[in-house]
């Protein structure tokens, strides 16, 4: 089983060729963040942002200069260790390489929309001087802890609080922290503003999606294998994690909203982190908690086939990966 | 004092209750945010925004409602009061009266995909929005906005004057309910960026429709020109090109689209001063195409310094980042596509330029590339023989031949040795469609085509020396000789052809009117041009090229009910190209009778009597008989134009005017454009009448076009026609575009931008595609559009993990499941097995 403790190096025959087909398809979306073109962003950034929306984005880049960070680490020290085929650390590994280029964005990031080095060196250490983000990190690190002493998933009681720190990062911390971070970036773009930030986000979406794409086919895997480990009570845990994710995420929203920004009000975000938080329940195959609709229309827009005018926008589309001979006579 | 709505006075509907369900106390949830029965928080209640003149007043939903009705007239499926709420609940405590306009536009706009007549809205909103920022500058009048823009040193002295002896017949020709022609993403693109700005408050000095008649003021001889064109424009059956709307009648007219350099001589002042060259021309507006033919190869020996070259990649380095800096006044930015023969020895390097692994000093991030192959080339590549790579030092002469001349000298070549090396001619073939697959650039154009069936190189220039076709442009609609001393340019614009569609049938008359004003406007612009460079200025003097192209081809078939593919289509697609040849023809040989032919007129094949159809094989046309009359005449006063068509992408004036670009099938039935004004979703509002006809159009419907990417091909419900008629450029046979291409391009004198499409390309795939096109006879094609590998996490389904009844032995799934998972996980999924 998924979870049985060891160092399983066996491909053949393959276990989960999910995970296997999932790594191959990462493969295929590699980018780099020299693609990425933030000379917009400087101009926007000193002429076209509201003093409200200036401080909504200086906030927000400091959570993304830690974000990916804290993900990474929680791979290496807890994910890797207990999920035990090797066609599923495979993709772990391209994942890691993925949080780590996402952290080299967000630095690239800071390094130009911060000019200068103290206040740059400050943001750098949002997690430990900001109150809404150090709540956020707190709230990390309350779910690693809870895993991180352990050598094994040996009894029903490990393989559970392994479970949940796996669908802690994936539901709350990527599907919903970095969903909403998303959001504002977002939102700025659907008015035009930051498409450098937004190109690099755009990607890392993409990333983002895979990864809790994965992490939720190994919450699958494990529950067709130990349907018993699914009671009541780590559902209840998942729920309770939820709201307090929310919880924390609408402290965070209310620091960066507080100068008021127009068309992204308090009272939308928390609809949205609520809209969230029940899609990430039904990924889970769980009952809705909050009922709650999106209010954000240009985030249902990211849904949505882009076609980029090239002239203004590079297209973040193509595959990288390509196979066959030359030949004459296919089917176009 | 805001004049968007209304004072609120007592009102009876003021009555009505609009507040709203208190939130769950059990959940703290904020309610809905859906319907009509809308939405106001008690926080809604007591907010307050902040006017113009500094005071404030309470939040009035009624007002708001009232301001949105004035605008809906006439589009019943739009609901007011759901704007209204949606808006407020979007605003926070304290915003201007001005955040609010805003906010109301923004919240129709988010409405398109539900309802696309909330795109009409959104525009008629925004319409009040632009005319309020000009009317508060005392802009009353076209002739006032003239005066305004004069003031802030944005206008001619000509347009000044012009304008100012001509204002009332002149202001009496604004025709301001034109506005209503707009969708949304069009008028928000013209507000943002092509009405003029004041230089300081960055408000807007000119409405839309003073916007056009600016343009049309710019290119006019006399006020009835003036009209006329204004005419031709404001109804958006006709747009020129997005230089000319910009700049016509601004202090600096530059208004082609396209420059072609050809390639600089092989030394290092020549180099240099071609990066000189790119950032004049791209800095007002035009896009690049170079060619580096001539440049010699890696290894190759420098004797200045008994060293060895670098190759070309490094310059192309430079080239990239200077192309990078030239931000056309942050309205676009810099474009350029450089072009190199099949032959030169640095072809492998080149082709990796665009790769987003290895050392990223062998990257250009910025450049887009094509490759300029010739016939001998593809007939190796048939055959599965070899192909030789030479330096360019070696074997100057082939750059400045082609067809048979260029394969006995190439051979020639191999024979004495010159070679710098020999590939398969397949495995090189291989690694271009490897490009086109991984970046979709590497565009391929044929050398050979492009020069046979070029109307400029018919004879030889009077210095003697041969004239030839060295590239294409930006876009590769655009075929025309250079030389060092001549810098080809082409001034551009496009027929709007599904606004010619009358009763079933295409309004062929009127089309033929049409082109022909356009033509005598395009003609136009070669006078008043500034040209940055002296090269451009000489060339396009000489030859007068202009590119009538087209856009809406997809709206006509929509229209009309046809299938891209199908016969009725394709007999369409040629006999609309055979029209406007003609005609352009036929007002081309008009202008020549009143102004002169051009002056190269005698070095072209049209001065010997050929047309572009009888440079391809076995084309027959409608009506001999006019052709040969037209013949005659042209025997007498010549062409005034060596040029006359070419189609465009059109990107952005299909925007403008809200119909598909170019001639390409559309990409999706439901897509976001991501522009420099934001994201816009558009939907095929052909396809939502049809839809609502059927009594289908509902949330769920939407929901499952959306998780289909914009396909209707799985919604097997639906009628089978309707489902041909409406599918997407992934899902009509690439064969088709080639041949529609094809017999079109017997009618277009330059080229046509032909992108083409493929959800997987794989290398097989490809190579049998491009061998067709370049067997077909395209001049050109564009890029290799496929779909990304993964994608984004759709916010609004739940993909991946199954519901708790997942126990059960069988799994029931949902016509949406099926078509959710194919997309994301076409090995995996059990549905579909």
């Amino acid at each position: 089983m998924l979870l049985d403790p060891g160092m399983d190096l066996t491909l053949r025959p393959m276990r989960y060729p999910v995970f296997y087909e999932m790594y191959r398809n990462a493969i295929k979306n590699t980018w780099t963040v020299e693609e990425v073109d933030f000379s917009t962003d400087l101009v926007d950034l000193q002429h076209r942002l509201m003093p409200a929306e200036r401080h909504m984005i200086n906030r927000l880049v400091a959570f993304f200069a830690t974000g990916d960070s804290i993900v990474a680490n929680n791979l290496v020290l807890n994910l890797y260790k207990h999920i035990n085929a090797p066609e599923a650390r495979m993709y772990l590994s391209r994942q890691l390489y993925e949080e780590a280029l996402h952290v080299q964005f967000y630095l690239t990031l800071l390094d130009t929309y911060i000019p200068d080095l103290k206040e740059r060196e400050e943001a750098f250490q949002a997690v430990t001087n900001i109150p809404s983000i150090k709540k956020k990190a707190e709230f990390c690190f309350k779910w690693m802890d809870t895993v991180q002493s352990m050598e094994a998933c040996r009894t029903p009681e490990d393989r559970r609080k392994f479970l949940l720190n796996l669908i802690c990062f994936a539901t709350c911390i990527e599907g919903l922290f970095f969903f909403a971070a998303f959001a504002y970036v977002y939102f700025m773009r659907s008015r035009g503003l930051l498409n450098g930030l937004a190109a690099g986000t755009n990607w890392v979406f993409r990333d983002e999606s895979c990864h809790m794409a994965y992490a939720l086919e190994v919450v699958e895997t494990v529950r067709k294998e130990e349907p018993e480990l699914f009671d009541d009570e780590l559902r209840n845990s998942v729920v309770q994690m939820l709201e307090e994710a929310v919880e924390c995420e609408t402290a965070f929203a209310e620091d960066l909203l507080n100068q008021g920004v127009s068309g992204l009000s308090m009272r939308d975000m928390r609809q949205y982190l609520e809209f969230i938080a029940d899609q990430r329940l039904g990924n889970l195959g769980m009952a809705k908690r909050f009922e709650a609709k999106n209010p954000f229309a240009f985030m249902d827009l990211q849904d949505v086939q882009e076609l980029s005018n090239f002239f203004e926008r590079r297209v973040s589309a193509y595959q990288v990966a390509v196979s066959g001979d030359v030949g004459f006579d296919e089917e176009f | 004092m805001d004049r968007a709505y209304e004072p609120s006075l007592a009102d009876p509907e003021q009555a009505i209750q609009y507040a709203l369900p208190t939130p769950d106390p059990g959940t703290g949830s904020m309610g809905s945010g859906e319907g009509s029965a809308g939405v106001t928080t008690p926080e809604a209640v007591g907010m307050r925004v902040r006017k113009r003149n500094g005071g404030s007043e309470p939040v009035d939903v009624n007002k708001i409602v009232r301001a949105v009705q004035r605008c809906g007239a006439g589009l019943d499926a739009v609901d007011p009061l759901r704007v209204a709420t949606r808006t407020i609940s979007g605003l926070y405590d304290g915003a201007t009266t001005s955040e609010l306009d805003r906010l109301s536009i923004q919240t129709a706009a988010s409405l398109i995909a539900e309802e696309p007549q909330y795109s009409k809205l959104a525009a008629r909103l925004l319409g009040t929005y632009i005319d309020k920022e000009v009317a508060n500058q005392d802009i009353m009048s076209f002739s006032q906005s003239i005066k305004a823009g004069v003031e802030a040193g944005l206008i001619s002295e000509r347009v000044a004057e012009f304008v100012q002896e001509n204002q009332r017949k002149l202001n009496d020709a604004i025709d301001p309910s034109r506005v209503a022609l707009f969708e949304y993403f069009g008028l928000r693109t013209v507000y943002d960026r092509y009405l003029l700005k004041d230089p300081h408050s960055r408000d807007v000095l000119e409405t839309p429709q003073y916007f056009f008649m600016r343009v049309a003021c710019g290119l006019a001889q006399d006020p009835a020109e003036a009209i006329e064109f204004y005419h031709l424009i404001s109804s958006l059956v006709y747009l020129p090109s997005s230089p000319t709307l910009f700049n016509s009648g601004s202090q600096r007219t530059q208004l082609s689209s396209c420059y072609l350099l050809d390639s600089p001589e092989d030394d290092l002042t020549a180099i240099y001063r071609r990066y000189n060259d790119v950032a004049q021309l791209s800095k007002f507006a035009g896009g690049i195409g170079l060619a580096y033919h001539r440049i010699r190869s890696k290894g190759s020996l420098i004797r200045g310094t008994n060293g060895h070259s670098n190759g070309i990649v490094p310059w192309l380095k430079t080239l990239d980042s200077s192309v990078a800096a030239v931000n056309q006044g942050g309205r676009r930015k810099g474009a350029a596509c450089v072009y190199l023969e099949s032959w030169h020895a640095d072809i492998e390097d080149f082709l990796e330029l665009r790769d987003n692994t290895g050392d990223d000093a062998r990257r250009t991030h910025n450049l887009n590339l094509a490759n300029w192959v010739p016939d001998l080339f593809m007939k190796r590549v048939e055959a599965g023989e070899d192909w030789s790579l030479f330096d360019p030092k070696v074997v100057p002469h082939f750059t400045d031949i082609y067809g048979e001349e260029f394969e006995r000298a190439y051979e020639q070549a191999e024979a004495e040795g010159l070679a710098s090396r020999k590939v398969p001619a397949r495995e090189l073939y291989g690694r271009m469609m490897r490009t086109l697959a991984q970046t979709g650039n590497g565009w391929m154009t044929f050398k050979d085509a492009s020069n046979r069936k070029c109307n400029q190189t018919g004879a030889e220039r009077t210095d003697g020396k041969p004239s030839v076709v060295h590239l294409s442009n930006l876009c590769t609609e655009i075929i025309e000789v250079t030389s060092q001393g001549e810098t080809a340019v082409c001034n551009l614009g496009s027929i709007n052809i599904g606004r010619f569609v009358v009763g079933g049938e295409i309004d062929y008359v009127r089309l033929r009117q049409v082109a022909r004003i356009a033509m005598r406007y395009l003609d136009r612009v070669i006078d008043i041009n500034y040209y940055p460079t002296a090269e451009a200025k000489s060339s396009n003097q000489r030859w007068r090229p202009v590119g009538l192209g087209l856009m809406g081809l997809q709206d006509v078939f929509f229209k009309l009910g046809l299938p891209f593919d199908s016969e009725r289509a394709r007999a369409l697609s040629r006999r609309v190209q055979e029209e406007i040849y003609f005609a352009a023809l036929d007002m081309s040989c008009e202008l020549a009778e009143e102004l002169g032919a051009h002056p190269a007129f005698d070095e072209t094949r049209a001065a010997v009597g050929k047309f572009q159809w009888e440079l391809w094989d076995g084309v027959e046309v409608e009506d001999p008989a006019r052709w040969d009359a037209l013949r005659e005449r042209i025997k007498t006063h010549g062409l005034r134009n060596s040029l006359m068509l070419a189609i465009a992408p059109t990107a952005t004036i299909a925007s403008i005017a809200g119909c598909y670009e170019c001639i390409e099938p559309q990409i999706s039935n439901l897509f976001k454009r991501e522009t420099l004004s934001g994201d816009f979703l558009q939907i095929n509002n052909y396809l939502v009448l049809e839809l609502k006809k059927l009594g289908k159009w509902t949330p769920e419907m939407r929901q499952r076009i959306k998780n289909a990417e914009g396909s209707i091909q799985s919604l097997e419900e639906l009628p089978a026609e309707l489902r041909a008629v409406f599918r997407t450029a992934w899902e009509v046979p690439q064969r088709s575009l080639i041949d529609m291409a094809a017999e079109r391009g017997a009618f277009i004198d330059q080229s046509q931008s032909l992108n083409l499409f493929m959800e997987t390309p794989t290398i097989g795939k490809l190579s049998s595609m491009y061998l067709y096109a370049w067997k077909q006879g395209l001049k050109t094609t564009y890029y290799l559009r496929s779909r990304p590998a993964t994608r984004i996490r759709q916010t609004d389904s739940s993909v991946s993990a199954q519901p708790g009844e997942a126990d059960s032995d069988v799994k029931d799934y949902s016509d949406n499941d099926a078509v959710v998972c194919s997309l994301e996980n076409p090995e995996s999924c059990e549905a579909c097995q």
